[in-house]
């Protein structure tokens, strides 16, 4: 239903601020490592992670607290007896100072204590009350300094002229910085230290603002995703020859001139101009990109035309053109991208005469056609590709077309929600041992189909969410021991059903909801689901009696019990005492 | 206690704690020091010398070791630390990988 591109548009915190990046282009994203540059070293595995802290990752084999967490959390919790960390070790002081940042105890005047202290990461993304009185502190790190992240603050173009003089700076964000304008952006000139710079949302940043980065000729990766000003802009890029990552996504008024502006950026990799002015011409300007991997054209105003340009990319692997009103005009030009690994074509106008042309891209592994016109027909077509991942969400296939897929047993990943798809046909899938996720949410489907598909042990994702399960078809579900979600919302389940998901141990995501019939009782009978992350059960019969079962969860962090016999007092007296890591609830 | 399953623990100052061996291991940089064969005189010897360790943090380290294998044991209680001790504990506790 959703594009994929949109299902991955997580804001990812500092993510850009880690020199260690571990990049993967995934699906016309490019995901980084979130770490910062201590989280690998030997004396602090447990820190810069996640919230929750598994003991299991402090030490490999311990399953006690370390010496040095104790006192980071004894120095946390008298924070204010300390005036100066500048005598520790550095790794210790960015340690503590990483342990403020997670538990949010950083505050303007414990920061103080961290003047001098040689820190080589400020990752303070998303974190509240930064400002500009920050700033003097975060400098004073000086040449020591290789990343910070200021996104989200209310730094302006005085604060961030601070950081001139941390030289080494490798890595800056500055994401959704309102404060921040051209002005400010001449302060960055100078560090030409700098291989990554993000600088999403940022509306005051216009063409001339660029002018700043055309001395940092180390720049590896610039992502202006959401900078509505900047088109005229890119021609200040010219000379960086090492940019490899470029993310304009959502630059409204990018043009075709600024794709020539970028034509010899031989180094780039990765190209994200999604929703922008680019036609064909702008696309053709790309030809000479030799070494991209990635390009992002989603909602581009393209044609078919274009695919020429593009087949020239020899080293392309991954392609999105969702949502560009392709039609089947042209479509011949798909058989030249041979070597394309993923290809999403959502939301386009293409069908089934398209999908003939796919057939000899003998690399593809993942294809996305939700909302396409395509049918039966067309998927045999699909019959002889080494596709791992299948999105037919929302398009007119149905049973007969099922019969082309038996035969792709690399499938791990196939969404077939409101497809035309029958129980009957679902027994097709039923070699498709590779499978980890299915999706089978449409109304038609029912027990009878589910019971086609036991054979696939290996599914860790199961999406029912509006098939007729009842009662009955639950009994299927005892084959599916490796399943960490699971979503029944049809209607039919009583407590009775409960009792086949009970034994299902893995399970982290669990949506019962709109089973009107379902009573305290379930609760109880899936209590021992202790690795639940997530858990709705609205629209039920449960009460706040029933929710003394779900004390065990101690992993739940969302719960959404809606419309039933439950006060948001209630769920807030079982968080504050039993489930401290339940950070969403509904009612609330 | 049989002398081999102790090991001698000598702060700056000279003072000497004798503890278990299983309780010494939990650190990592002790552990290393006493099971690396020939490598390391700690070895043969049975004692460790901390030149920068002074006796207070010594002896809370070794407090920290026994309090650790009963937490690892079940027995869940709190680690008292004087906060005017945190800091130089902090320093030797990243030296010992504890």
């Amino acid at each position: 239903m959703t594009s994929i591109d949109n299902q991955r548009d997580h804001k990812s915190m500092g993510g850009i601020c880690s020199r260690k990046r571990d990049q993967q282009v995934f699906e016309g994203r490019v995901r980084r490592g979130v770490s910062g540059n201590y989280s690998k070293s030997s004396s602090s595995k447990w820190l810069g992670t996640t919230f929750a802290r598994p003991n299991a990752d402090l030490q490999p084999g311990c399953s006690f607290p370390s010496l040095l967490e104790l006192c980071i959390y004894r120095i946390r919790e008298d924070i204010s007896r300390y005036k100066s960390f500048s005598m520790l070790p550095r790794d210790i002081s960015q340690q503590i100072f990483n342990e403020l940042v997670i538990s949010h105890c950083l505050t303007a005047a414990s920061l103080e204590a961290f003047r001098d202290c040689a820190l080589q990461d400020v990752l303070l993304g998303e974190y509240p009350g930064v400002m500009d009185s920050w700033m003097d502190v975060i400098s004073s790190q000086g040449s020591s300094l290789l990343s910070v992240d200021l996104s989200d603050s209310d730094v302006t173009d005085a604060g961030l002229g601070l950081l001139k003089d941390c030289s080494n700076l490798q890595a800056i964000a500055l994401n959704y910085c309102n404060n921040i304008s051209d002005h400010g952006l001449k302060h960055l000139s100078g560090l030409t230290n700098v291989t990554s710079l993000s600088l999403k949302k940022s509306c005051s940043v216009t063409a001339e603002g660029m002018r700043a980065f055309s001395t940092l000729l180390n720049l590896e990766n610039l992502d202006m995703e959401r900078c509505s000003g900047i088109h005229g802009g890119l021609v200040h890029l010219k000379g960086l020859k090492k940019l490899e990552s470029l993310n304009i996504r959502c630059c409204k008024h990018i043009t075709d001139m600024d794709m020539k502006a970028i034509s010899g950026l031989t180094n780039l990799k990765e190209l994200q101009i999604s929703n922008s002015n680019v036609t064909d011409v702008g696309v053709s300007y790309l030809r000479g990109l030799q070494k991209l991997i990635m390009l992002n054209l989603e909602g581009c105003n393209i044609t078919t035309a274009c695919l020429e340009y593009i087949s020239a990319l020899a080293t392309l692997a991954y392609l999105n053109l969702n949502r560009c009103h392709l039609s089947d005009d042209g479509c011949d030009k798909f058989s030249g991208l041979k070597n394309l690994k993923v290809l999403s074509l959502a939301f386009n106008d293409v069908t089934d005469a398209c999908l003939v042309h796919l057939k000899g891209l003998k690399n593809l592994e993942s294809l996305n056609l939700d909302s396409c016109r395509i049918g039966d027909e067309g998927i045999a077509n699909l019959a002889g590709l080494p596709l791992k991942s299948l999105e037919l969400s929302d398009t007119s296939v149905g049973s007969s077309g099922l019969r082309h897929l038996s035969g792709i047993t690399l499938l791990e990943n196939l969404n077939l929600s409101f497809t035309l798809v029958t129980d009957s046909g679902l027994r097709k899938l039923s070699g498709l041992t590779s499978l980890r996720s299915l999706n089978l949410d449409a109304r038609q489907i029912t027990d009878a189909g589910l019971t086609a598909l036991t054979s696939l042990t290996g599914l860790t994702r199961l999406d029912l969410f509006g098939a007729r399960i009842t009662d009955s078809g639950t009994n299927c579900l005892k084959h599916f021991k490796n399943l960490k979600s699971l979503e029944i919302c049809g209607g039919g389940l009583t407590d009775a059903g409960v009792k086949n998901i009970k034994d299902l141990v893995h399970l982290t995501v669990l949506n019962l909801s709109q089973n009107t019939n379902l009573t305290d009782k379930t609760l109880e009978l899936i209590s021992g689901l202790t690795e639940l992350v997530s858990l709705n059960v609205s629209n039920s019969l449960i009460t706040n009696e029933g929710l003394r079962y779900l004390k065990p969860l101690k992993n739940l962090r969302a719960l959404s019990l809606e419309s039933c016999k439950v006060t948001a007092s209630e769920i807030k007296k079982l968080q504050s005492t039993e489930l401290p890591n339940l950070a969403s609830f509904r009612p609330e | 206690m049989r002398k081999e399953d102790t090991v001698k623990l000598i702060s700056a100052e000279g003072f000497e704690f004798v503890i278990h061996k299983e309780a010494a291991m939990v650190s990592q940089t002790i552990r290393n020091m006493l099971t690396s064969p020939g490598s390391f005189a700690e070895t043969e010897h049975g004692e460790v010398t901390f030149p920068e360790i002074s006796t207070t943090i010594l002896e809370k380290i070794c407090q920290y070791f026994y309090w650790s294998l009963q937490y690892a044991n079940g027995k869940e209680t709190e680690f008292p630390i004087e906060p005017e001790l945190t800091l130089e504990l902090m320093m030797a506790a990243n030296y010992l990988h504890t």
